[in-house]
């Protein structure tokens, strides 16, 4: 499989963008809606798939596509072309507050298990798969863990963490314990278990949920501080339009603060 | 002499693992800057990767002692030399291979007892539904054998007050009298007490409500050519009040539709109410009518009418042509069930009845 090496770099803090540099000829894919600008000398191209050179024929395609519809993604891909004489640069922002890993998949074996969703682009011949886990706790309790996705490839790829990101890496046998919405990405050597919290009154009034995700070494694994849905749920909780109860910074007037803070609309 | 593409993870190597080569004949593991080799003695083998096709060999390096650090593990990913290891394990590590494969399978087990009661819990309701359909005909017999007489008479007076303001009843006249009579006669010893109501309406109909009420239509008695004719109708809506075949008919109705809403969650109960209208014109069995006709054919032989005015009545019916009478639409006048009366009457042996003592007939309303 041909892969395309391509030079990145990686601006912003909290909420980042990733630049690729693509030489004449090369190619990247990123997931749609994710482009946030292009040098000339860059087409784009929307395909149906994921553009690696595995799917061949309109059966293998459709079962790319089917693939992406399983994990959440659209089933097009889009994928940027420098058609240009010299080295041109197009840019793919994250869709949320957080960070921006780049996975070189060739030094960690070709293949890393991510979240759905949370692939941004990737060196063309990258391909884009799904990945089951057969355990049936799982299935049953993982929430997002029993469909992950799968990128195999040997080059780069991004992927998107949301808060802060913690990479771990797991001796022979180690273990770590981890929230299951946590998890954004792990080599797949590492073993991904749910395991349930047992006891009730945590689960019930500790705020954390019922199961745990269990990681055991030997490998590597990205970790975020701030799932996406955990962000939503805490704007929307606070958000008086939509039904929240809106939540005041501890002013010394109370309730009269909100009077006279100057933004009463 | 097989070579394996394995993933080899320890000290001194990269955290995320160093693909290296694993020579199966020596156990030799090497890759671009060293070289290791797989203990003879064996350590600790799991199933690896996120899809659970891959294999893991770990074991604890004797020269640095105890501790995660320590540890190296080899991992094989790929499905097929997976299995390839699997199949044919290295040498000393036989043991705890044979051990993984028995909880292999009995995890496997586990896995197929958790879907299969998944499955049940899927299919119970459909189950359910299904069984009841099989016992229905059982299970409204049971459930009609727990109501008493007096709760039974009570549900046919009920209905049957319902039913008056349609039915124009002429229980004054002469016919009327004749019909009482000759109830009174087929009905001796029965534990209900029996009511019979004419009706003035053209069309040629009977029916039987639970708790003893039979209703003629006075086109029937038109129709009728004997009383021997009118006693075999009267026998046979008798028994079906005998033999308590309403009382099932709406048992069966009822726990329908009460399956019906627990499976299908229609509590709201557009089937309840179809099953009300059918109490009403209730429909009986192929099997009902059989036994009511037998059990009217011995009913007319213990009260001395003779039987023979039954079927007689049944090819009055079928000579009268044009449009099929409605009794005939809930009392299917099969030549099987004719031949079945003729056989049974037949089997009864022949004795000489007095004619009923009616001479004008049909009587007056």
């Amino acid at each position: 499989m041909a892969m395309d090496v391509v030079d990145y770099e990686i601006f912003g803090n909290e909420m980042q963008y990733v630049e690729v540099e693509l030489d004449p000829g090369e190619a990247a894919i990123g997931e749609a809606g994710a482009m946030m600008m292009m040098q000339d000398g860059i087409q784009m191209d929307t395909i149906f798939g994921d553009g690696s050179a595995q799917q061949g024929g309109l059966f293998g395609k459709l079962l790319g596509a089917g693939k992406r519809l399983v994990t959440g993604e659209s089933l097009f891909t889009t994928i940027f072309h420098n058609e240009g004489r010299s080295k041109a640069r197009v840019a793919f922002a994250a869709l949320y507050p957080g960070k921006i890993i780049p996975v070189d998949l060739s030094t960690i074996g070709g293949t890393l298990i991510c979240q759905k969703d949370s692939f941004l682009c990737a060196a063309r011949g990258v391909s884009l798969g799904i990945a089951f886990n057969r355990k049936l706790g799982v299935g049953l309790f993982g929430g997002e863990g029993f469909i992950m996705q799968k990128l195999d490839g040997d080059g780069l790829a991004f992927v998107h963490a949301g808060g802060t990101l913690a990479v771990k890496d797991l001796a022979p046998g180690e273990t770590l314990r981890v929230d299951t919405g946590c998890v954004v990405a792990f080599q797949p050597s590492v073993d991904f278990d749910i395991q349930y919290v047992g006891k009730l009154k945590s689960a019930l009034f500790g705020g954390e949920g019922l199961f745990f995700a269990t990681l055991r070494g030997p490998g590597r694994v990205w970790l975020q501080s701030l799932p996406l849905s955990r962000l939503a749920n805490r704007i929307v909780m606070a958000a008086p339009a939509a039904g929240g109860s809106r939540r005041d910074e501890g002013s010394l007037l109370g309730g009269l603060g909100g009077l006279l803070d100057g933004d009463n609309d | 002499m097989e070579a394996i593409n394995a993933r080899l993870f320890g000290p001194g190597l990269p955290p995320a693992g160093q693909t290296c080569t694993w020579q199966r004949d020596s156990g030799l593991i090497s890759w671009a800057e060293g070289r290791t080799r797989l203990p003879a003695t064996a350590g600790e083998v799991r199933v690896a990767g996120f899809d659970l096709q891959g294999i893991e060999l770990a074991w604890q390096d004797a020269r640095s002692g105890a501790g995660a650090q320590g540890r190296w593990a080899l991992q094989v990913l790929a499905a097929g030399e997976a299995a390839r290891v699997r199949a044919a394990p290295p040498a000393g590590w036989h043991e705890v291979f044979a051990k993984l494969a028995g909880g292999r399978r009995a995890r496997r087990g586990r896995l197929a007892l958790g879907w299969s009661a998944l499955l049940l819990f899927l299919a119970l309701p459909l189950l359910l539904v299904l069984g009841f359909f099989l016992l229905a005909d059982d299970l409204a017999g049971w459930a009609a054998s727990r109501v008493s007489v007096k709760q039974e008479v009570a549900l046919g007076d009920a209905s049957f007050a319902a039913m008056k303001p349609r039915l124009a009843l002429r229980d004054d006249g002469e016919a009327a009298a004749v019909l009482r009579e000759l109830g009174a006669r087929l009905t001796r010893g029965s534990v209900y007490t029996y009511r019979f109501h004419l009706v003035e309406d053209k069309s040629i109909n009977a029916f039987a409500v639970p708790g003893g009420i039979v209703v003629v239509h006075s086109g029937l008695l038109a129709a009728t050519r004997s009383p021997e004719e009118l006693a075999g109708v009267l026998a046979h809506e008798v028994q079906h009040v005998e033999l308590r075949h309403s009382l099932k008919s709406i048992m069966k109705q009822l726990g329908l539709s009460a399956v019906w809403a627990m499976a299908s969650g229609d509590l709201a109960g557009a089937m309840t109410g179809k099953a009300a209208q059918h109490m009403m014109e209730l429909k009986f069995s192929r099997d009902a009518e059989r036994e009511a006709d037998s059990a009217g054919l011995d009913a007319l032989l213990r009260a001395g009418i003779d039987p023979a005015g039954m079927p007689a009545f049944f090819a009055t019916l079928d000579k009268a042509g044009g449009a099929p009478p409605a009794l005939l639409s809930t009392h299917p006048a099969s030549a099987a069930r004719r031949e079945a009366l003729a056989a049974r009457m037949q089997a009864k042996g022949s004795h000489p009845f007095e004619p009923l003592p009616y001479r004008s007939w049909p009587p007056a309303l």
